[in-house]
């Protein structure tokens, strides 16, 4: 007998996908148990399907071992379950307290709802959690960080057993992963079964203390923590290992300073005096936490946002600064949120890799000219697509992702700036983009590239800058650092 | 180039709305003889025509994520303005004249304050719908004015061309002329995008203000077209032409498969769209259906028409894309 949650032979086919084949999972109460898998695998399925997103086709979940129906997200928190999803559901203009207990478990009074008591009641889980903030405060002001951990504490009044994690670290710097990880290991304590979906291979191996395999929606293994290491892990997930790629040849390293940017300011104040230059063909790797400006900054060098001062110059020429003047001058971005900024969903692959392309507005455009321009990238690239007139949402997310940055190369960029681009990818398209990357920089391009992940910052750049709360605070020498240097600089340690 | 039978989920929103016209007009034909008469049908056209060509400069601003609500207004002033320009010179130059000024004049309006300075289209359209029925009202005085239209005007609104009915002409032009812009130019393109991701869109190079005003001045241009065919229909111009018609014609846009969210939809949606309720208002009429019922069955149609979209985004595999996109 179980005293926790087990999911038994749960199958779920969408349209012509099997997403999941007899699939079983069991929870213990206290453990954090990480579901692994590349994407596709089916992982996020089972933890919808757990958290009453979705409902399987067949097979059944048994709470405490009896069978019980999770037909609605309502019903699967009664028997306390609780998914924590990768978008943030919380409602950004109301309270703290207000988002937690919204819609259940209200505290009351004769005049309708009692502030005070719901105060010291959102009070008492934020301090389980470690976090002081005002419970009244509004919910959009928080970092997303903690945002996210006002979603847990959300879940956590619910009483609930068992908590749901989709890729909660995947927006988060390291000292917020470390944050949440705190929280995470204060609940397994108190008792809480805690399932874990992360890309990063060092968090899963740091705090979980069990692994489930799944590999295109099959179970292939699970075991404890002991004895397993990070081959083991790998040797289930993939089937072919992604050879490690070599290291480029730096040859291609010019003198020359492609990309100069002098006292850069925002007009918002998200970062301050910013002066860098990047050579070509060097990629440069944009260290720091999330919230230090990185993304405000390559933001203004593409044009999209307000500068208060300062100047941009490529090849020694002011470069533009409205987004259609900044691609003329050569300054290409590859956004760091493909839903939000860089696809358009409902367009085709051919609309969305050539959208970049500005000719006179009522010009025709030669279907014939564009197709065989994108065939020759999705050639290139490797890009797994039905078509050039594919439906880009019909992709993977390392394929979209491919579509973008050859959107970008398509305008023959000067500097090709990159802001995660790996973030939410699998592995084997994640080598693939390095690939591209180390390939393109050969060639001559310069690449700035923006990330939270350390390892991808000393995987491929030639030289490391870090941001630290809207300053540089570091220029590094990839042959003469440490992560730990990064780090350091990233966290503002002197 | 293959060809490939759609699938429920790759037809387009509109074949739906084009079944059910061909199921009502058999139907129709069956049950009322009077109803597949040369004239009746004519007729239809005639009377769809006005409502097709608002709705075909209303796609751009819905596309845009936008929507238009002064056309409505902006065909009577158009009619209104028509009615002075006449007195004063040929009128094919009056003609010419009221569609210049009011494409300027609307268009620059709505244009500059939703594109260029970024105000919400619902309140700025809201406004000039007030605006300029205000003036239609305020230059005639409130009274309906007789126009003689001669031969050019009478034809753009009510005669043939050759064996083709005036206002079919002008819609075949005008829809014509938009499925390749749309379909086939930077600028369609750029609609498209505006509306499906405006981020995006601008990121990539798009001028998007410019794309969104584009979309209003177009809007802004059928209805001066519409004014003056409503001229020629009527031989006279009112201050009340096209009251409350904006909403017939957003009725008729989204039942043709365009996203009030924008990004996805076509020319031949909100014809066909339009067509249809047209249809159905003079299948009612003919049966001796009370007006009042009419809009009761626009207002049903719609909502079943939106609900019936979304079951078949449902049943064909939204779950799918969805959690795909959820994963990555």
């Amino acid at each position: 007998m179980n005293a926790g949650v087990e999911m038994r032979h749960i199958s779920k086919r969408f349209d012509a996908v099997q997403a999941l084949s007899n699939v079983s999972l069991d929870l213990r109460p206290g453990e954090v148990h990480t579901v692994a898998g590349e994407n596709g695998s089916g992982k996020s399925t089972l933890l919808k399907i757990l958290g009453g997103v979705i409902r399987p086709d067949k097979g059944e979940i048994l709470v405490a071992g009896a069978t019980k129906e999770f037909h609605s997200v309502r019903d699967a928190m009664r028997y306390g379950v609780t998914m924590v999803s990768q978008e943030l559901s919380l409602i950004p203009n109301l309270g703290i307290a207000e988002n937690i207990f919204i819609g259940h478990n209200q505290s009351r009074n004769k005049f309708g709802i009692d502030w005070k008591d719901t105060d010291r009641r959102a009070l008492e889980i934020l301090e389980r959690l470690n976090i002081s903030v005002d419970p009244r405060r509004e919910v959009s002001t928080l970092p997303q960080h903690e945002q996210q951990l006002v979603e847990i504490a959300r879940a956590l009044s619910f009483n609930a057993k068992v908590l749901l994690l989709d890729e909660p670290t995947s927006s988060l710097a390291p000292n917020e992963v470390e944050a949440l990880f705190k929280v995470v290991r204060q609940l397994r304590e108190d008792g809480v079964a805690v399932v874990l979906i992360t890309h990063r291979m060092s968090e899963m191996l740091e705090i979980s203390d069990r692994f489930t395999v799944l590999r295109d929606g099959k179970f292939i293994d699970t075991s404890d923590r002991s004895g397993i290491d990070e081959n083991w892990l790998i040797e289930r997930m993939v089937i072919n290992k992604p050879k490690a790629s070599a290291r480029r040849n730096y040859s291609a390293v010019g003198k020359r300073p492609v990309l100069e940017v002098k006292g850069l300011s925002d007009r918002a104040g998200a970062y301050r005096d910013i002066s860098f230059e990047v050579r070509e063909g060097e990629i440069v790797g944009l260290a720091g936490l999330a919230g230090a400006g990185r993304t405000e900054l390559v933001e203004t060098l593409s044009g999209v946002r307000q500068r208060k001062a300062g100047s941009v110059f490529i090849n020694g020429r002011k470069a533009g600064n409205n987004s259609r003047t900044a691609l003329a001058s050569g300054i290409a971005l590859v956004p760091d949120d493909r839903r939000e900024k860089s696809t358009i969903h409902e367009m085709s692959v051919r609309d969305n890799l050539m959208l970049s392309q500005h000719k006179f507005e009522l010009k025709h455009r030669s279907k014939r000219n564009e197709e065989r321009i994108v065939g020759n990238w999705i050639d290139k690239f490797s890009i797994k697509a039905s078509g050039a007139d594919a439906l880009i949402k019909s992709l993977s997310g390392g394929n979209q992702q491919k579509v973008v940055i050859a959107r970008c190369l398509q305008t023959n960029p000067k500097i090709l700036i990159l802001d995660e681009a790996t973030r939410g990818v699998d592995l084997g398209a994640k080598a693939e983009i390095y690939e591209i990357l180390r390939k393109l920089a050969d060639e001559g391009l310069s690449i700035l590239l923006v990330s939270s992940e350390i390892s991808e910052i000393f995987e491929i750049s030639d030289r490391i800058l870090v941001m630290h709360a809207g300053e540089l605070s570091a220029n590094l020498d990839r042959s003469k650092t440490s992560e730990a240097e990064v780090v350091a600089a990233a966290t503002g340690v002197k | 180039m293959k060809f490939r039978m759609p699938t429920l989920s790759t037809m387009p929103a509109w074949f739906g709305v084009l079944f059910l016209e061909i199921l009502l007009i058999i139907v129709m034909a069956i049950t009322q003889p009077v109803f597949f008469s040369g004239s009746n049908l004519s007729n239809i056209i005639r009377s769809s025509a006005i409502p097709i060509v608002l709705g075909i400069g209303m796609t751009y601003t819905i596309l845009t994520a936008g929507i238009d609500l002064s056309v409505g207004s902006v065909l009577a002033f158009s009619g209104i303005l028509l009615s002075g320009m006449v007195d004063l010179m040929p009128r094919y130059f009056a003609v010419v004249a009221t569609i210049a000024l009011v494409t300027l004049i609307v268009g620059g309006v709505n244009g500059t304050l939703i594109g260029r300075l970024g105000l919400n289209s619902f309140v700025v359209t809201l406004g000039t719908l007030g605006i300029f029925r205000g003036i239609s009202y305020l230059v005639t005085n409130g009274t309906t004015r007789r126009v003689d239209t001669g031969s050019l005007i009478n034809k753009i609104g009510d005669g043939n061309v050759g064996p083709i009915p005036g206002p079919m002409l002008v819609v075949i032009v005008l829809a014509g002329i938009s499925i390749y812009i749309l379909k086939s130019t930077y600028f369609g393109r750029d609609i498209y995008a505006v509306g499906g991701n405006e981020f995006a869109a601008k990121l990539a190079g798009i001028y998007t203000g410019r794309v969104k005003m584009n979309a209003y001045v177009i809007s802004a241009f059928c209805a001066a077209i519409a004014g003056i065919m409503q001229v020629g229909r009527l031989s006279s111009a009112a201050p009340t032409a096209g009251a409350g018609l904006e909403l017939t014609v957003v009725a008729g846009v989204l039942l043709g498969g365009t996203r009030l969210s924008g990004g996805v939809g076509s020319i031949w949606g909100t014809v066909i769209g339009l067509l249809f309720l047209q249809t159905v208002s003079n299948s009612l009429t003919i049966q001796g259906v009370s007006s009042y019922w009419q809009q009761v069955v626009t207002g049903v149609l719609l909502g079943a028409a939106v609900l019936f979209d979304r079951i078949r985004l449902e049943l064909s595999g939204r779950a799918k894309s969805k959690e795909k996109s959820n994963e990555v």
